[in-house]
């Protein structure tokens, strides 16, 4: 048995380990986005929203099909940024209000095993619909001002690159937004308190079903956001592209302690680093870092990092 | 089954395939042959994940991952040997019996695997279940990527199809080991041990209150599912017209169509997963006209039934052809009363147990002694701890403090379905009955651990597995017509009427042939004349059986009517004791239950001014 290393010698000077920090916390910053929209829905719907993950795909190319537009020529480079954001964010919150409305609102009183199986179906549909539609074949065509790296400083060998500023400096915003929504706002209390007990929320004349399509439009702008980021990051995108980022922001979300979203975001740092950091030693290992840490965690603390326990009653 | 009609209807079997087979591969077009042993590989596959899936009701998303472990392992078995062996290609006796060992080792890997798995994460459930089985799927495919030996990325090329000779096609072998795993399966969730299976689909703390080892099960069906699994991928494997695999071969997509085989043919139900095997996987080939759209009808399909069907076309309904016989019943003999009446002496017994959630003490100090034939009843206002102490006694809770003695066995260290098995039995406040079941395997869940065979008979149907089941089922109706069931023992015992769902649970714990009963407010719901009858039953069972009776009620006219002993709680406490005459006049306990009265109260307050 052999593992195929990607360098040779263990060793790592203190340069490279600051590079790979940097490389991590941008990756980590993305899962955050993503693990945050699957902890809220686990929240408030207990349910593991497969297709989570395609919505980042969507979202990726809804940016685009508006970064490749041509009137964003016309555009200063900020403002053609935020259009892209800002459209594929708004196409996706769309598109994930009408999942809810239409897959999961007549199930929520199924077992949860009915609703798990459906938000395959919708991930399945997500990424089929997706080849049909968009071809099966990754674009790279991606404009140059939207993917180019360019160094912003440099320490010796480390370098920090506009785009993982952009990236960071995004998703730490959108975070920062999060967090004030949800604690802050009326909607953020009136998700707390669908996500506490879904029939007290109705009782005290919360409109349960308007929450919950906020929840899924906030989950999906910020998915969407994540997609964008990755295609500036990797710039290649193609219809299965969310699956496997998807699944990891969700052992994100339950490494932090799922429907927690400080927990969440917490999970998704944590994840990007360790798989930065063991893609660096291992890169044929750096998709299973991933599942190592997501079965030890359910093995030693299945209530997550930051999560709380409950406890069945008899 | 006689033990000759068994082996006659498998050599029967398979001389009908192999008329099959040779037919086939003379008439056939090669590609319909191909197709027809696919349906033979995916039906093994989607029947081993309906055992995981349907029956025992763990959802597992990484059973692609046992088909790989097969797959590889016989693969990798069957390419070394023939590269360093050629003669072997020329014996074809020898050949077969080599494809047969590396099969059988590609199942005991997988069966290996699944254990391996099973074991740490079957004590998740539900959403949890789900992930850490996925994750592990994916960990073995990287494993297979990351395996040099096995070629890596690119995987095994030109595995031998050892399954072929002159006088076989490798379609032979599949439809054997196709049958082999439907029996197999049919005959393991049939039995009255297999019956465990459902239960903790339906429900695995009350499969537990009545001695089912749930985690030993639920591995079970973890390690025989991965098995057929692996042999399903061995086949796979060495199929004349695959003789390929590589780690992309087992990815996700291939558990999720084991599962949607599953679900849309019926969760829990063998037929539906045969006839789903069978249209799923034609259907892709059939559309493969309008090409890349399958796959979007293949999710439309999968949310479609989701919506409108969410349990498979055919549910959990099997296609039967041996129509229910009447079955006798036993009578209870005296003698058998014997057994569970008995001498004096305290059977059970709760010393200083406390039991603390949290900052929140629910039973505290709790002593209680049951004498052997003691009807005892346990009441106090609610919230008490009443339903606490049954739920430390049987091991739902282990108690914070103190010890509980059932005879000279210490319980409050043991594992819940070993407390059961001991001889404590129960029935619950909101009744957990194992709804989807009929009312005759309700009380034969009971029997699980005492079923006197082992699972290898009931698979090769000896006859004295068909005996000793006939006995349990003599037993069980002998139950059930003491509590007024026995007409409905086909019925599902979600279909029962609210009084006799109760009765059910009384009749289920009953079949534990129990030390000590312990029922949780048993007339709850029930009407005064079903009351008065079940009040009598209880009675009854007490004084005619000897059966020692602990009851929590709130209908005062049953507790004062029936127990001879009363306990009363207050906030995790034991307030008063005594007869039921001495309790109805006790100061505590009124006050308890109607509050201090009025003047009393303000003396009280008003006493040290």
């Amino acid at each position: 048995m052999r593992f195929v290393p990607s360098r040779g010698d263990v060793s790592m000077e203190p340069a490279q380990s600051l590079q790979l920090l940097i490389l991590g916390i941008a990756l980590g910053s993305v899962y955050a986005l993503i693990a945050l929209g699957y902890s809220m829905v686990y929240g408030v719907l207990r349910l593991i929203n497969f297709a989570h993950g395609d919505i980042i795909m969507v979202g990726a190319f809804v940016g685009y099909f508006i970064a490749k537009a041509t009137f964003t020529e016309l555009l200063p480079l900020p403002l053609r940024l935020a259009f892209v954001f800002i459209g594929a964010m708004l196409a996706c919150a769309a598109l994930g209000v009408a999942i809810e409305r239409c897959a999961y609102r007549p199930i929520r009183n199924q077992p949860r095993l009915t609703a798990l199986i459906t938000a395959i179906g919708v991930s399945l549909l997500l990424e089929y619909g997706g080849q049909v539609v968009l071809g099966a074949t990754p674009r790279q065509d991606l404009p140059e001002w939207l993917t180019s790296q360019t160094p912003l400083l440099s320490l010796g060998s480390v370098q920090v690159r506009d785009k993982q500023l952009l990236v960071l400096g995004g998703s730490l915003l959108l975070l920062a937004l999060m967090r004030f929504i949800v604690f802050n706002t009326m909607i953020g209390k009136a998700m707390r308190a669908v996500s506490h007990d879904l029939t007290a929320a109705y009782l005290v004349g919360i409109n349960v079903n308007r929450v919950i399509a906020m929840t899924f439009a906030i989950g999906s702008a910020l998915a969407a956001a994540a997609g964008v980021m990755m295609a500036m990051s990797y710039p290649k995108i193609d219809p299965l592209m969310g699956l496997m980022p998807g699944i990891k922001a969700f052992v994100a979300a339950v490494l932090g302690g799922i429907g927690d979203l400080p927990g969440a975001v917490l999970g998704g740092f944590v994840l990007g680093l360790a798989e930065t950091f063991v893609g660096y030693f291992a890169s044929g290992l750096r998709d299973a870092v991933a599942f190592a840490i997501l079965i030890l965690i359910l093995l030693f603390k299945p209530t997550g990092l930051l999560g709380k326990g409950m406890v069945e009653k008899v | 089954m006689k033990r000759s009609k068994f082996a006659l209807a498998a050599l029967a079997t398979l001389i009908a395939f192999w008329f099959i087979d040779r037919a086939c591969a003379v008439w056939l077009d090669p590609y319909a042959f191909y197709l027809l042993r696919l349906i033979g590989i995916n039906l093994m596959l989607a029947i081993s994940l309906n055992l995981i899936m349907g029956f025992t009701g763990q959802f597992s998303l990484g059973h692609a991952g046992f088909m790989a472990v097969g797959a590889y392992a016989a693969a990798a078995t069957s390419k070394w040997l023939v590269a360093h062996y050629p003669s072997i290609a020329q014996q074809p006796a020898l050949k077969l019996s080599i494809f047969l060992a590396t099969t059988l080792l590609g199942g005991v890997m997988a069966a290996i695997s699944g254990l391996v798995v099973g074991l740490p994460t079957l004590r998740l459930r539900g959403d949890y279940l789900a992930i850490a089985t996925l994750g592990f799927g994916e960990i073995i495919r990287v494993a297979f990527v990351n395996l040099e030996v096995v070629g890596g990325a690119r995987g095994l090329t030109d595995i031998p199809p050892l399954g072929e000779t002159a006088f076989v096609s490798h379609f032979l072998w599949v439809a054997l080991w196709a049958a082999v795993t439907l029996w197999v399966i049919y005959r393991l969730v049939r039995c009255t041990r297999g019956i465990a299976f459902q239960c903790i689909r339906e429900d695995e703390l009350a499969a537990a209150s009545i001695g089912i080892n749930t985690t030993y099960y639920k591995v079970l069906a973890f390690v025989v599912g991965a098995f057929f699994a692996g042999v399903a991928g061995s086949l796979f494997a060495h199929d004349p017209s695959q003789r390929y695999i590589n780690p992309d071969t087992f990815k996700f997509m291939k558990s999720i169509e084991a599962i949607v085989m599953v679900i849309v043919g019926g969760m829990g139900s063998l037929t539906g997963t045969v006839m789903a095997a069978g249209f799923l996987t034609v259907l892709p080939e059939l559309l493969r006209s309008i090409g890349e759209y399958r796959m979007v009808l293949y999710s439309v399909l999968l949310i479609v039934m989701m919506l409108m069907r969410p349990q498979g076309l055919l549910g959990g309904w099997e296609l039967t052809w041996r129509r229910r016989r009447k079955v006798d019943f036993e009578p209870i003999h005296a003698k058998q009363k014997m057994q569970l009446a008995s001498s004096d002496g305290v059977i059970l017994n709760l010393r200083n147990c406390t039991m603390q959630f949290g900052g929140l003490v629910a039973v505290r100090d709790f002593h209680l002694q049951l004498r052997k034939g003691e009807l005892v009843g346990l009441i106090g206002p609610n919230g008490a701890g009443k339903t606490t102490v049954f739920n430390i006694v049987t091991g739902v809770y282990k108690p914070t403090a103190g010890e509980i003695w059932l005879d000279s066995i210490r319980l409050d260290s043991q594992l819940q379905h070993r407390i059961a098995q001991f001889g404590v039995a129960r029935t619950f406040q909101n009744i957990r009955l194992f709804k989807e079941l009929s009312v005759l395997d309700n009380v034969r869940a009971a029997f699980v651990h005492r079923a006197g065979y082992s699972f290898l008979s009931a698979v090769l149907a000896l006859p004295h597995q068909e005996e000793e089941e006939q006995a349990i089922e003599r037993k069980c109706v002998a139950l059930l017509r003491l509590f007024g069931l026995q007409e409905r023992m086909n019925e599902k015992a979600k279909n029962l009427p609210y009084g006799d769902q109760r009765r059910l649970e009384i009749v289920r714990a009953l079949a534990l042939s129990p030390k000590v009963l312990l029922l949780d407010e048993p007339t709850a719901g029930m009407n005064p004349a079903e009351t008065q009858e079940l009040m009598q039953l209880i009675k009854h069972l007490n004084e005619d059986w000897g059966l020692t009776i602990l009851l929590i009620e709130h209908d005062m006219k049953v507790v004062m009517g029936i127990c001879q002993r009363v306990v009363v709680m207050d906030f995790g406490e034991i307030i008063a004791e005594g007869s039921p005459e001495q309790i109805q006049r006790d100061p505590k306990v009124i006050a308890a239950y109607l509050g201090e009265p009025m003047e009393a109260k303000e003396s009280a307050d008003t006493k040290p001014s």
